[in-house]
């Protein structure tokens, strides 16, 4: 039985006894609620109070990251006066020198409310690249297996043989320009081998299963086997995958631009609102470093619970719980 | 799922007998009273959905060398009666409510602390589990699985452990056991895991042996392979032995005393003859007209209709209930209990009389006669 | 066994092959190339500059041919010196690729020749020997201390499960593994090494004291004064360590506790407790080797995020590895201590993944080749 197309599960909320045809009469009382697959995962996942507090923080970044580059909007020239060297520390003279400055002047509460927006879009865009790639690549590769199997996967292979972060500092160095979206490019590009392995290993297993001999057995064409069959049952490793994945890219967007290597100066990110941060540091100079690091470290976790929640409420069996 | 068809048959006379065993004599130095007791026992499972009588007032006992078959569906609790003996079970979610009393040779094992229980499993009594496929440590050899259990318990050397490891497993009918028992579990069939597993439960000469539906997940042409096994290994130890299973051609040919579980209760007790060819409960005879057989060829086979109740919320009065052809007055209203009835061989209306009854008439529903079993 | 060993180190060589490859490619692509940066390098003589573009076959049009060539003399697999097919035979008359005394040539990287730093003109080889010690060192020790911890939590936390330990494990590691290494590394050196001034902000040894790493004057030092090279080293030696293992003790210790969970769950622990084992035996020789095998797995699969983490922390923390000389050279574009970087790096993540696969294939008796 197909346990995506077979989508009700019976969940039975009112106490009661058994349901019989013919045969003595029962005084019992039995009602059964319907409820399909996306519904239980739902219900699930909001019983989870870890991801329940991941939703909440992720979604105050993205208001954040929405507005406030509306309310606090970034200006190259907006200085206060720098009083020591590395920077103001925070004070509570205005909204701007909450979380002090940096050896420009420029303030972080700022450089952070506006590296939001680039952090985020640039986590989401290589996402919706790599899932695309990667998906399209191992499921074709996991469907169809044979020579078209071997020779994606030795592609797969060939991206994967030197380390990620090799790669990618090199592209981002010398072909990014600072530019981001060359940069969601690059990202995108060296990110989908990863996603391609999970999505390939789980239509291997899924294609032997008997609902898909079954679809075949009635005639049911190939992409509708793989759309409506095979790819409803695999979306939950891929959907939890796809939120580590933006999590991870926020991560090396900040790592590549605070190497400079990444987003330009013109732009703000929340990797170059860290840049040249360090040398401040062992001054005693924290505030610059801290709060965008901290605004990225929060995002993460957040993305973090609300992954584990939906990888819990996809698949209740998966963690031994 | 094929069922051994209980060896049941008309001899010239009419009469209705069964291939069963013989008790064992009475063996010089064995204490008259029950090798095990148990006593109203009650194991509750405390769950997100709410709490769940597994096993709720299940008392029986088996004498030396002898062999009791506990009977019944999937989910009546006959396996966690088995694993609380052993406690085996982890206590959130289990409970094993206060009052209930698993005696053996003497002693409460439920209220053994830890280590003299420990000194109890493996030793005095040694459980044989279903699935042989899994029950066995994949990156460990055969050899030292069995050693592992003899080094337990006998100050044995390492190898005389080894030694004696061998001889179970020649004892159990493997061929070729040195080589045998350096081999790990996935070189071996199914058939060939439970035997090793009946060897390890033997290793240190038990006095009881539990085996949890030892040949369920087995061939058939295996399961009479391994019932035979278990039945020349009890002969030859002496041990008793208590089976569990749903087949009643397993206990038909394997055992003295049978006890019939439902929902956590026990419904039905006796010889092996008295329940197979007289069963009183109308469970017990549900089960033995679902059995297929040769004379009943061409025809529908009987069900007992309906299912195991929701164990959540279990009616008052008697469980069966809903699925019993004879139910009548006060069967949803009182609950019949073995221990009150007289004699306590059946928890039924039809054989003890409900409150507000006439008295009952004691006689069992008409069984049609079986034909002859060639 | 050793069947099974032969057979994955065959299987490693296409890709190594695809290491080399990459490695020259991205080079090949960079602006300018290494011909104009090695013109415009202050550092190297005009005679080694001729030497490496007739020894790599760098003069040449920009066809597909002249760039197989050039990889060709860069491998050391041609000698350029030679036209058409002599190009495959050294001047002493062996192929070129065979090392020098058995006639081969003396070009390229098969021959031990990475080149030369554009950046400072010292000899690619050397630069990496003098950087290799310090980051095995540190990922070294990084191994040692991220599994053992791991496995220590893991266990613990699923024995126990849903105790305290669990639970509060269970909530650090999920902090701990969002939050980014390099935050956390900055964040480190300002709360130990600046507000407490407890250990060093920076480095491997303090460089006013001790001469750098890897060179043979720091091993004249050890020498004089083998306890204070171990204080030193290893105080600075502490903070990186932490960054470096924090976010894989954080995830593996999860990751250890749900295999353990998943073995303890099944029937063969069963039967060792109806054996009458006591939970010690039941957890350590029946669970945990079981519950090993995944994890070794996993160990094997982290090995390039290891190497992730150490580039961070290296470049965090000042710290004379391979890491920070990548980043290093990275930012002057020599590209010749990059390439070199990476082909060695790769490699020896093939070679460590072989020798995890090994030590599977050890544990695990299911799996005999």
């Amino acid at each position: 039985m197909d346990p995506i197309q077979a989508t009700h599960v019976e969940g039975i909320t009112q106490t009661g006894g058994v349901v019989e045809a013919g045969g003595p009469t029962t005084d019992f009382e039995v009602s059964l609620e319907s409820l399909n697959q996306r519904q239980l995962a739902w219900r699930r996942f909001k019983r989870n109070r870890l991801a329940l507090i991941g939703s909440s923080i992720f979604l105050f970044m993205v208001a954040v990251a929405i507005l406030g580059p509306v309310l606090l909007p970034y200006d190259r020239l907006d200085i206060t006066a720098v009083k020591k060297p590395g920077g103001n520390p925070p004070s509570l003279e205005s909204i701007k020198t909450i979380f002090g400055t940096d050896n420009l002047g420029r303030s972080v509460l700022v450089l952070t409310v506006n590296g939001a927006r680039l952090s985020m879009l640039i986590g989401v865009m290589t996402t919706i690249i790599a899932v695309s790639i990667g998906v399209t690549i191992g499921g074709i590769a996991g469907f169809f297996g044979g020579w078209a199997d071997g020779v994606l996967m030795r592609l797969v292979d060939l991206v994967l043989a030197v380390p990620f972060l090799f790669i990618v500092l090199v592209a981002a160095r010398f072909f990014g320009g600072g530019d981001p979206i060359i940069i969601i490019l690059i990202f995108g590009l060296l990110a989908w081998p990863g996603l391609a392995r999970l999505v390939r290993a789980m239509f291997l297993s899924l294609r032997e299963q008997d609902f898909v001999l079954a679809a075949r057995a009635v005639g049911v064409s190939n992409s509708r086997i793989i759309f409506k069959h095979m790819l409803p049952n695999a979306i939950g490793p891929i959907v939890v995958s796809a939120s580590l994945l933006v999590a991870g890219t926020i991560v090396l967007e900040a790592f590549v631009s605070f190497l400079n290597f990444g987003v330009r100066a013109t732009d703000v990110s929340w990797g170059n609102a860290l840049s040249n941060s360090q040398g401040t540091l062992v001054q005693g100079n924290w505030w610059w470093a801290f709060f965008p690091g901290m605004a990225i470290a929060l995002t993460v976790i957040a993305i973090n619970f609300m992954g584990d929640g939906m990888r819990d409420a996809l698949d209740p069996y998966s963690r031994g719980r | 799922m094929a069922c051994a068809t209980p060896s049941i048959h008309t001899v010239a006379g009419g009469e209705r007998v069964t291939d069963t065993i013989a008790r064992p004599e009475a063996r010089a130095g064995h204490t008259a009273g029950p090798l095990l007791d148990v006593r109203d026992l009650q194991v509750h499972f405390h769950v997100m959905d709410g709490t769940v009588k597994a096993v709720d007032g299940v008392s029986f006992s088996i004498n030396p060398g002898e062999t009791l078959g506990i009977v019944g569906e999937s989910g009546c609790g006959k396996s966690v009666t088995a694993l609380t003996i052993m406690r085996l079970l982890s206590s959130p979610p289990a409970e094993i409510v206060d009052g209930s009393e698993v005696i053996f040779q003497g002693r409460n094992l439920l209220a053994l602390d830890d280590e003299s229980m420990r000194k109890v499993r493996g030793n005095d009594i040694a459980m044989v589990f279903q699935e042989p496929m899994t029950s066995l440590n994949p990156v460990l050899t055969i050899g030292d699985q069995i050693a592992e259990a003899i080094q337990l318990h006998l100050a044995f050397s390492k190898r005389e452990a080894w030694n004696k490891a061998i001889e179970s497993i020649r004892q159990v009918g493997i061929n070729n056991p040195e080589r045998r028992v350096k081999q790990y579990p996935h070189e071996m069939s199914g058939g060939m895991r439970q035997r090793v597993m009946i060897a390890m439960a033997l290793s240190c000469d038990p006095d009881l042996i539990i085996a949890d539906e030892p040949t369920t997940a087995l061939d058939v042409t295996i399961q009479a392979q391994i019932l035979d096994l278990i039945r020349k290994v009890q002969d030859e130890t002496g041990a008793a032995l208590m089976l569990i299973t749903h087949d009643l051609g397993v206990v038909a040919e394997t055992v003295h005393d049978v006890v019939v579980m439902y929902a956590g209760r026990v419904v039905e007790r006796g010889t092996v003859d008295e329940v197979l060819l007289a069963p009183k409960h109308p469970y017990t005879e549900g089960l033995l007209e679902s059995t297929p057989s040769k004379g009943k060829r061409g025809q529908r086979l009987n069900v007992i209709k309906g299912t195991v109740a929701n164990p959540f919320n279990l009616s008052p009065g008697c469980n069966f209930t809903p699925r019993c052809p004879y139910a009548f007055e006060p069967c949803p209203v009182h609950d019949p209990r073995i221990e009150d009835a007289n004699p306590p061989d059946v928890a039924c209306w039809l054989y003890s009389r409900a409150p507000g009854q006439p008295p009952p008439q004691r006689q069992r529903p008409i069984l049609p006669p079986l034909e002859a079993n060639r | 066994m050793g069947k099974y060993f032969i057979r994955r180190l065959l299987g490693l060589i296409p890709l190594f092959i695809a290491v080399v490859v990459i490695s020259f490619f991205l080079m090949q692509f960079a602006p300018g190339g290494p011909e104009q940066a090695m013109k415009e390098s202050k550092k190297l003589t005009n005679a080694q500059i001729e030497r490496w573009l007739n020894a790599w076959c760098l003069e040449g049009e920009d066809s597909i041919v002249a760039t197989a060539k050039e990889f060709g003399g860069w491998a050391g697999i041609l000698n350029c010196n030679n036209d058409g097919w002599n190009a495959f035979f050294s001047e002493q008359g062996g192929l070129n690729f065979l090392p020098r005394t058995l006639g081969g040539g003396d070009n390229g990287i098969l021959h031990g020749d990475f080149g030369r730093s554009i950046a400072n003109g010292r000899e690619v080889l050397g630069i990496i020997t003098e950087r290799l010690p310090a980051t095995l060192l540190l990922a070294g020790a990084a191994l040692f201390v991220w599994v053992s911890l791991a496995l220590v939590i893991g266990v613990i936390a699923a024995v126990r499960q849903y105790g305290k330990f669990d639970q509060a494990s269970t909530f650090l590691a999920y902090i701990f593994y969002s939050l980014p290494t390099f935050w956390l590394g900055l964040m480190l050196i300002f709360f130990f090494a600046v507000y407490l001034h407890w250990l060093p902000t920076s480095g491997m040894v303090n460089a006013r004291e001790w001469p750098p790493f890897g060179t043979p004057d720091f091993g004249v030092a050890v020498g004089k004064d083998p306890l204070g090279a171990i204080k030193e080293i290893g105080t600075h030696m502490v903070l990186p360590l932490i960054t470096l293992v924090a976010v894989n003790i954080a995830g593996d210790s999860r990751f250890v506790r749900a295999s353990m969970l998943d073995v303890l769950n099944q029937d063969y622990v069963r039967t060792a407790k109806a054996k009458g084992a006591a939970p010690r035996r039941v957890y350590g020789r029946h669970a945990l080797r079981n519950a090993l095998l995944p994890v070794v797995t996993n160990v094997g699969l982290e090995l390039p995020f290891l190497v992730a983490g150490a580039i961070v922390t290296e470049t965090i923390f000042v710290w004379p590895g391979m890491g920070s000389l990548f980043i290093q050279s990275l930012r002057e574009s020599d590209y010749f201590v990059l390439m070199a970087v990476i082909m060695i790096t790769s490699a020896m993540i093939l070679f460590a993944n072989l020798i995890a696969d090994l030590v599977y294939g050890i544990v695990d008796p299911r799996i005999r080749y």
